[in-house]
């Protein structure tokens, strides 16, 4: 399979009154290849939508980017804006969260969609709306015809978000960048939705930077996955081998923290303390405050990435006890 | 012990923070057009203070005349001239802060004074107080404005005090409006709930909790408004329906200026550059106050 | 929606009523001696007597209410002391040149307002953004009268471009008068191709909509542009952002649209402003529009006019208001009118 996106040596800071506020990203390496679904998890704050939204390059003006992402060979970071604008929407889509939100209110569901199909196909309003009914049924979406006509308060947030996907997918992108794309909806309604992304994936072959705090649902639906903290990976691998066997200590206490691997009756694990915020350089490895396996050696500076095969983990005692 | 400590606390932590407010006056120290504002209003306050000190003759500016200089254009002896009874424009203006700043304060006090109360009120209680409040602050609102006051100023017999009456009544409405709204989004937040749970009377919790978050939208729609009294008050003295001659009212001299705008420009021009000054030093210091203090404002 | 617009009619027409009865016994109540306002202060006591009876102003409050009621309806809003026309008919000869300034004025406003607004929040932080912001808050803070004096004073008195005062100059009024139509003296001009007359017309209407379109500008301006902000801000325009759509189009087309509602609610206010900022550029200006009507009316106290004059500003400013809602309700779909 050929290398779709490549993400090397990304790092994001956040500037405010001239000085940096926040190092969000800090050194981020990730590859993707076609039609493969890589999962992005983390807790809150650890840079995964950052990163995300930085392949698009939809980060605020007090945003500071170093490094590489590249797209088809494309160097995203390098591109002026007009090419990437020509870009957005059609070579590479993104989801969001709160499809409530996302939609303007006062302008009707299908129109919406619309803007973009003649934005970058050039087709005419007729066409244009064609295309939009036969998408929203390919995501399920029952009487396009009539749904494309209402407002989107008047639509459910399941529905919402079937339609974001429907606009994602309307020029048939090679990446799809989804960020927590399921957390505002119930659990029923985030399985449909997973289900029909997964169904489209394998029907459509396009490939998804999937981001999530589920590890669980990540390790469902995605082939790889690659776990963040405090703005670096710290563990890479395939889903299935990751979650069953994890190496870094974060990472098996995120699995241990999962709801069903506790024991009825029994207090849910937790991961104490808190991530490192803001500016806060860590004198070694990042996680040390908090892990359980810590010894002077994690003190010296960031733990570097070790390969294993198709394996990749950022800790000096990962293979200790 | 727990359960107490968790009641004292809801109650402790209201929303209009102290160390925010504290925060909210740094930024304002650091904004240059703030500053800048403040400065300006702050030199018409001394003005007004020490007016009859500050005019060259104290006399003219309360209208004495002296028709032998009448008519001069701005030279060294007059910096702005002399109007058509030959009285010192500087002096005019100068002691003209009074009337205008007092009036402005005058207005502004009372109709916070009356529209508050009856809004927060009306706003917290509810019902059919609530109900008469809304309509008779729509009643008032549906005259434009300055029209009420110039019907209200002219059937009371214009004077400057009737004026500011008259802006008073068609301002009032307002304040009850804004006091309302806070009241009502107020009156069920957990502080004040648990206020009531505390058997505090309503009185009192209107007029210690509600109050206090009034108190920053009011204070910057008060600013505001004083800028838009002094326009209002100026405009009212302009047609004749305000202050009369020889007041040195800011509004008036403009309007004895009129006619001779053409030969004798500065009678004019400078009182009213004077109305504009003050009421844009209003208006920025407002707008300065809006953006600290507005948690939301775009800035 | 009938059903709405049903319901507010009515709270209007409640509201209107209450306008009537206000005026009324603000003229009846608040002066000490109503007769007097008649036929002045120095009046002997049997003519003050007379003209009581005469008014029937010594007839019971309610009976008066009754009375003046059913004039208002049939159109009878009583004569001007001054000058013994029927009110209404005095309002409706002036109303057509009051309405070239107001309806100017918005429309100036609305033209340059809007647009500088979009630009300076697209811009924000630099210098468009700045230059509009200092210009918006001179335009709120300029007295008209003042403004209207000094442009008199600079473009007709210093350089001499445009005329000072009137509507129409001394040779078209009296030797080439326009034919008398609508009584917009543009619009009447237009129809009949009179060109020199439209032009001068035109050019008398230049100086005194600018300075009436001052504020209301200004405050477009304002709005258009805090509003603006907060919707760039919104999650739909990142979304539409994120899919590419042109920087221009996202800017002019959707977020504009979406910005728009408190602007249309400072456009309303504005003719408020604008109902009575008119009386002081009639005056500057000796427009013969409603507001030297009125300004006249209330130096004298003639009050049969005040109270006319009173009442259709309040009419004219409901009307205005009910309208903008209707407006408001239509633009936006989350509004449904039950």
């Amino acid at each position: 399979m050929s290398v779709l996106l490549e993400i090397d040596d990304l790092a994001v800071d956040f500037v405010r009154d001239g000085r940096v506020a926040t190092r969000a990203v800090r050194g981020v390496s990730l590859e993707l290849s076609a039609g493969e679904a890589l999962g992005i998890v983390g807790e809150t704050g650890c840079g995964k939508t950052v990163t995300g939204l930085s392949i698009l390059r939809m980060l605020p003006p007090t945003a500071r980017t170093r490094g590489r992402i590249a797209f088809n060979g494309l160097e995203l970071l390098e591109l002026p804006e007009r090419a990437l604008r020509d870009l957005r929407g059609r070579r590479i889509s993104m989801v969001f969260q709160a499809p409530g939100t996302s939609f303007n209110p006062v302008f009707p569901l299908g129109r919406q969609l619309q803007h973009v199909a003649e934005r970058h196909l050039g087709l005419n309003r007729r066409e244009s709306a064609r295309l939009v009914a036969e998408r929203l049924r390919e995501v399920g979406l029952p009487d396009p015809e009539r749904t494309m006509r209402l407002y989107p308060h008047e639509l459910s947030g399941g529905m919402l978000q079937r339609a974001m996907i429907a606009m994602a997918l309307l020029c048939r992108p090679s990446l799809l960048i989804a960020d927590e794309p399921t957390t505002a909806l119930d659990v029923t309604l985030a399985e449909q939705i997973l289900r029909l992304l997964r169904s489209l994936q394998r029907e459509l072959g396009f490939a998804v930077f999937f981001i999530s705090h589920d590890l669980d649902l990540v390790g469902d639906f995605c082939d790889r996955v690659a776990v963040l903290y405090a703005g670096r990976v710290i563990e890479s691998g395939p889903a299935a081998e990751l979650l069953e066997n994890a190496r870094h200590p974060y990472t098996k206490a995120l699995i241990a923290a999962l709801p069903r691997h506790g024991r009825p009756g029994a207090a849910l694990e937790t991961v104490s303390g808190n991530v490192p915020a803001g500016l806060e350089e860590p004198p070694g490895c990042a996680f040390a405050p908090r892990c359980p396996i810590a010894a002077a050696e994690c003190l010296t500076g960031p733990p570097p990435l070790t390969l294993t095969g198709d394996r990749a983990v950022a800790c000096y005692r990962w293979d200790a006890a | 012990m727990t359960a107490v400590a968790d009641w004292t606390s809801a109650v402790a932590v209201a929303p209009a923070a102290p160390a925010r407010r504290r925060r909210a006056w740094r930024r304002l120290r650091r904004d240059p057009i703030a500053l800048f504002a403040a400065t300006i209003l702050a030199l018409f306050l001394l003005t007004a203070a020490f007016a009859p000190l500050i005019a060259p003759s104290a006399d003219q500016g309360r209208g004495t005349a002296h028709v032998a200089s009448r008519d001069l254009g701005p030279s060294a002896a007059h910096l702005f001239g002399t109007d058509h009874l030959g009285r010192d424009l500087v002096s005019r203006v100068v002691m003209g802060t009074r009337p205008a700043l007092g009036s402005a304060v005058a207005v502004v006090l009372l109709a916070v004074l009356i529209g508050v109360p009856l809004g927060l009120a009306a706003g917290y209680v509810g019902g059919r107080i609530d109900e008469a409040l809304s309509r008779l602050t729509d009643l008032f609102l549906s005259f434009p404005p300055l029209l009420l006051a110039m019907v209200i100023a002219a059937l009371l017999g214009p004077s400057l005090t009737h004026a500011v009456f008259a802006l008073a009544i068609s301002w009032w409405p307002w304040y009850a409006r804004l006091a309302r709204s806070v009241a009502q989004s107020l009156r069920h937040a957990p502080f004040v709930d648990a206020a009531r749970v505390f058997g505090v009377r309503t009185p009192t919790i209107i007029a210690r909790h509600v109050l206090r978050n009034a108190l920053t939208p009011i204070l910057v729609q008060a600013t505001v408004d004083a800028g838009t009294v002094i326009l209002a008050v100026g405009s009212l003295s302009f047609l004749g329906l305000g202050s009369q001659p020889p007041l040195p009212d800011w509004g008036l001299m403009v309007s004895d200026g009129r006619t001779t705008v053409l030969t004798d420009w500065w009678i004019a021009t400078f009182p009213g550059l004077a109305i504009f000054v003050v009421a844009l030093g209003f208006n920025l210091l407002g707008d300065a106050l809006r953006d600290v203090l507005d948690p939301r404002s775009g800035g | 929606m009938l059903h709405w617009l049903g319901r507010r009619l009515l709270t209007s027409a409640v509201t209107l009523f209450a306008v009537v009865t206000v005026t009324f016994l603000l003229a009846r109540v608040v002066p000490s001696n109503p007769a007097s306002l008649y036929i002045g202060p120095l009046a002997r006591p049997a003519e003050v007597a007379r003209v009581t009876k005469q008014l029937g102003l010594d007839r019971p409050l309610p009976v008066q209410y009754a009375k003046y009621l059913r004039n208002l309806v049939v159109g009878d809003w009583g004569r001007s002391l001054a000058t013994k026309e029927p009110v209404l008919g005095g309002i409706a000869t002036r109303l057509p040149a009051t309405l070239e300034l107001i309806v100017g004025a918005i429309v100036v406003a609305v033209a340059l307002g809007i647009p500088l607004g979009v630009l300076a929040a697209r811009h924000r932080a630099r210098a468009p953004d700045a230059v509009v912001r200092i210009g918006s808050v001179l335009g709120i803070s300029m007295p008209v009268f003042w403004l209207g004096l000094l442009m008199q004073a600079l473009f007709s008195g210093k350089l001499g471009l445009l005329p000072a005062t009137s509507r129409l100059s001394l040779e078209t009024s009296v030797l080439n008068p326009i034919p008398h139509a609508t009584g917009f003296a543009t619009f009447d001009a237009l129809v009949v191709g009179d060109w020199s007359g439209l032009g001068d017309a035109a050019r008398h209407l230049v100086l005194p909509t600018l300075t009436l379109a001052a504020y209301p500008t200004g405050l477009v301006a304002r709005m258009t542009r805090a509003s603006m902000l907060e919707v760039l801000g919104q999650d739909y325009i990142r979304t539409a952002r994120t899919y590419g759509l042109r920087e221009r189009r996202i800017l002019w087309r959707l977020a504009l649209r979406n910005a728009f509602p408190p602007t249309l609610t400072v456009i309303g206010l504005s003719f408020a402003y604008l109902l009575t900022g008119t009386f002081f550029v009639e005056l500057v200006y000796d427009w013969p529009g409603i507001g030297q009507f009125a300004t006249t009316a209330l130096l004298n106290l003639d009050y049969p006019v005040i109270m006319g004059i009173t009442l259709f500003g309040a009419i004219g400013f409901l009307s205005i208001n009910l309208l903008v809602d209707v407006v408001q309700a239509r633009l936006d779909p989350r509004i449904s009118l039950r």
